[in-house]
């Protein structure tokens, strides 16, 4: 008799301690290594300690009325695009019910491209595996696949309100010239497709561009071309890296536009630590300033984990946060055999969200998994983004 | 299973591009050109199964021809040159191409969508095998039936008097041409099937990423094309596959649970086989 009291409270007790052990796997992935590391570093930073928030909290809640905590395992695609495609094969072989990532729109694009395109489509052999994207931010690419979701501000409002703000704050300025890194896709496609339309649209007169690659180290040539234009405002589509090099080569060469706009992914702490006096009074339009309780929390918590916080990894935070809204609301199972079936129920619940709730404000989704992010436009001043304007 | 069929994939491919370099390091020549060759056929294919709706068999033949083709029309100039000259004239050659499709613009309607390459955007939605209902096991056969027709090619070429004929030139090329052997004819052949497999190697690479730019065929990609047969030996070419599966297979896939070591590690193990294999994996030993 006492061996089998001895044995049902063994069973009960593994029960016990296996139902405590429910986990659900999270992956994230992106740079972690090379010039845009410190985007994977932060982001990954950020989905462990959203994760930690939400586990202390009891985690998410599962079909059964279980709770499971939730797991972030991180792969680093050092931004190559044959990584990135390899990493979510790698991803979607475990039990991962959701990706978040990637960091760079060069390795989004082909992974994008991999995925099936249209749900259900069953002539489409491609990967079907729900990916939400935290950096990755050149416009559109959400489209590529059904599969693929984004938490990424939306570039287009964003330097349209800019330009439209700058136009009415200073309307003696007539004039705009661009400063291109040309070999990034994002801060390529945002000058050519989204600054340089949005400017003009407003008004300016776009009087030209001039063109450098992330890795290049001097930068003469292309301020005396940005010079000799005196244009009267100076948009630098760059990453922090080389627009910290564009900066300093500006105010080596006394170049002093009227009114300095940078890359939305420039509005973070490497750009301060690298160049802050340079960029003094740059603008930028982000989707992330530590503006209320619940954003001064999360970049609180993001630091603790050794991460910095920015409008890329805060949109990493609000991404765990908005998975697990959606698990519950889709009551996924959690259990090992379910995990096709889990990862479905995500990509369904992800499609059906109109708005999410963000750090700073309402999210608003359109139809092809793309967000509408509140923003607000922050200036870099004695070594800190302050809030300038928030247009919303 | 999907990872590792995904990645018997990309080692095919990769293992095109080394042989494609390998048959050029066999006449002693050193080609940094081999990326554009490779961005060549990428491109060609892409476009012909994208918007000219040809299958993809066909679309690699017209890759392989144009590959071939522009290897043979760069290799009568620039094999006129030698040793780090030739390194100079194939890496501008290389960086030419890149830019030519950092310009290069051609899309055509295709329903309510615009499809084609558009510069430094790039080329995407090249989705043939996902289209086709192809599964990755199926893509992965498929390349390496390609991969295993260019093994098969060199080997026989290693084995015939063409192979010899290769092996002289990059030995001695003054002892080679005083026997009658016409130096420009064998460079230029060699350049030219170089060129063919460096195309279809293209063409098989963008069907794999399903997007393709100019910044995937850059320097660093030219210099992976000739390490993968110096670090896998001249003497077989089984070593090209075999630097390969070490690069692809274990210093970027096997080592990057090790994150930002791993880029350290990889250059490390590469000077200790270097050092460990002077002649390459499958080449003379180090006290041979």
């Amino acid at each position: 008799m006492n061996r089998i009291a001895f044995a049902i409270s063994v069973a009960l007790a593994v029960g016990v301690a296996h139902a405590q052990d429910k986990t659900i796997k999270i992956a994230g992935f992106g740079a972690k290594s090379g010039p845009v590391r410190s985007f994977g570093v932060n982001s990954e930073a950020a989905l462990v300690a959203a994760a930690d928030v939400i586990n202390k909290g009891g985690g998410v809640k599962l079909a059964d009325g279980s709770k499971a905590k939730i797991a972030i395992e991180f792969y680093d695609d050092r931004c190559n695009a044959e990584e990135g495609i390899s990493v979510i094969r790698r991803i979607a072989g475990t039990d991962a019910l959701v990706a978040v990532g990637p960091t760079c729109s060069n390795v989004a694009e082909p992974l994008f491209g991999i995925l099936q395109k249209k749900v259900d489509d069953a002539s489409d052999s491609g990967l079907q595996f729900p990916v939400f994207t935290d950096v990755a931010i050149k416009v559109g690419l959400a489209k590529i696949s059904q599969w693929a979701f984004r938490n990424v501000p939306n570039e287009m409002t964003m330097y349209n309100s800019l330009f439209y703000w700058l136009r009415t704050q200073y309307p003696g300025l007539k004039t705009v010239y661009g400063g291109v890194e040309e070999d990034f896709a994002h801060s390529r496609a945002t000058w050519y497709i989204v600054m340089k339309d949005r400017a003009a649209a407003s008004g300016f007169e776009v009087v030209g561009n001039t063109k450098w690659l992330l890795a290049d180290t001097n930068f003469a040539t292309q301020v005396r071309e940005m010079k000799k234009a005196n244009a009267d405002i100076v948009a630098i589509s760059a990453h922090p890296f080389s627009a910290c090099g564009a900066l300093k080569e500006m105010a080596r060469q006394g170049v002093k536009p009227k009114v300095l706009v940078g890359l939305t992914s420039s509005s973070s702490m490497e750009t301060l630590q690298g160049c802050a006096k340079q960029a003094e009074g740059m603008i930028i339009p982000t989707s992330f300033a530590p503006i209320n309780k619940q954003a001064v929390a999360a970049a609180k918590t993001t630091a603790n984990f050794k991460g910095a916080a920015d409008l890329h990894s805060m949109a990493a935070w609000e991404n765990v946060f908005i998975l697990k809204q959606v698990m519950e609301s889709e009551r996924i199972s959690g259990k090992p055999g379910d995990v096709q079936a889990d990862r479905r129920k995500i990509r369904d619940g992800l499609a059906k969200l109109k708005t999410t709730d963000g750090l700073i404000g309402v999210t608003k989704r359109d139809a092809e998994g793309e967000a509408d992010k509140p923003y607000l436009f922050v200036q870099a001043k004695k070594g800190e983004w302050k809030v300038l304007h928030n247009p919303l | 299973m999907d990872f590792y069929f995904g990645l018997a994939q990309l080692i095919g491919v990769h293992t095109l591009l080394g042989l494609s370099a390998y048959i050029v390091l066999l006449t002693g020549q050193v080609s940094l050109a081999q990326a554009g060759f490779f961005a060549v056929g990428a491109y060609a294919a892409g476009m012909l199964t994208v918007l000219a709706g040809w299958h993809l068999v066909p679309a690699l033949g017209a890759s392989a021809l144009c590959g071939g083709a522009l290897a043979c029309a760069v290799g009568f100039p620039a094999l006129r040159v030698k040793g780090l000259m030739l390194v100079i004239a194939t890496l501008a050659f290389g960086e030419g191409v890149r830019l030519f499709f950092f310009n290069f613009d051609y899309q055509i309607a295709k329903g309510e969508l615009k499809v084609g390459p558009v510069g430094g955007e790039g080329f995407r939605q090249i989705r043939f095998f996902p289209e086709n209902g192809w599964e990755t096991w199926e893509v992965m056969l498929f390349i390496w039936v390609f991969v295993a027709g260019a093994m098969a090619l060199l080997w026989w070429f290693d084995r015939s008097r063409y192979g010899a004929v290769l092996r002289a030139v990059g030995e001695d090329e003054l002892a080679a041409q005083s026997v009658g052997i016409n130096l420009t004819a064998v460079k230029v052949s060699a350049m030219t099937v170089g060129g063919a497999i460096a195309g279809v190697g293209g063409g098989l690479y963008a069907h794999y990423t399903t997007h393709i730019e100019h910044a995937s065929f850059n320097i660093l990609l030219a210099t992976f094309a000739i390490a993968y047969p110096i670090v896998g030996g001249l003497r077989s070419v089984y070593g090209t596959l075999l630097a390969v599966i070490f690069v692809q297979g274990i210093l970027v896939e096997g080592l990057r649970f090790m994150g930002d070591w791993r880029n350290l590690l990889f250059g490390a193990l590469i000077v200790l086989a270097m050092n460990l294999r002077p002649s390459g994996i499958l080449g003379k030993g180090r006290h041979a």
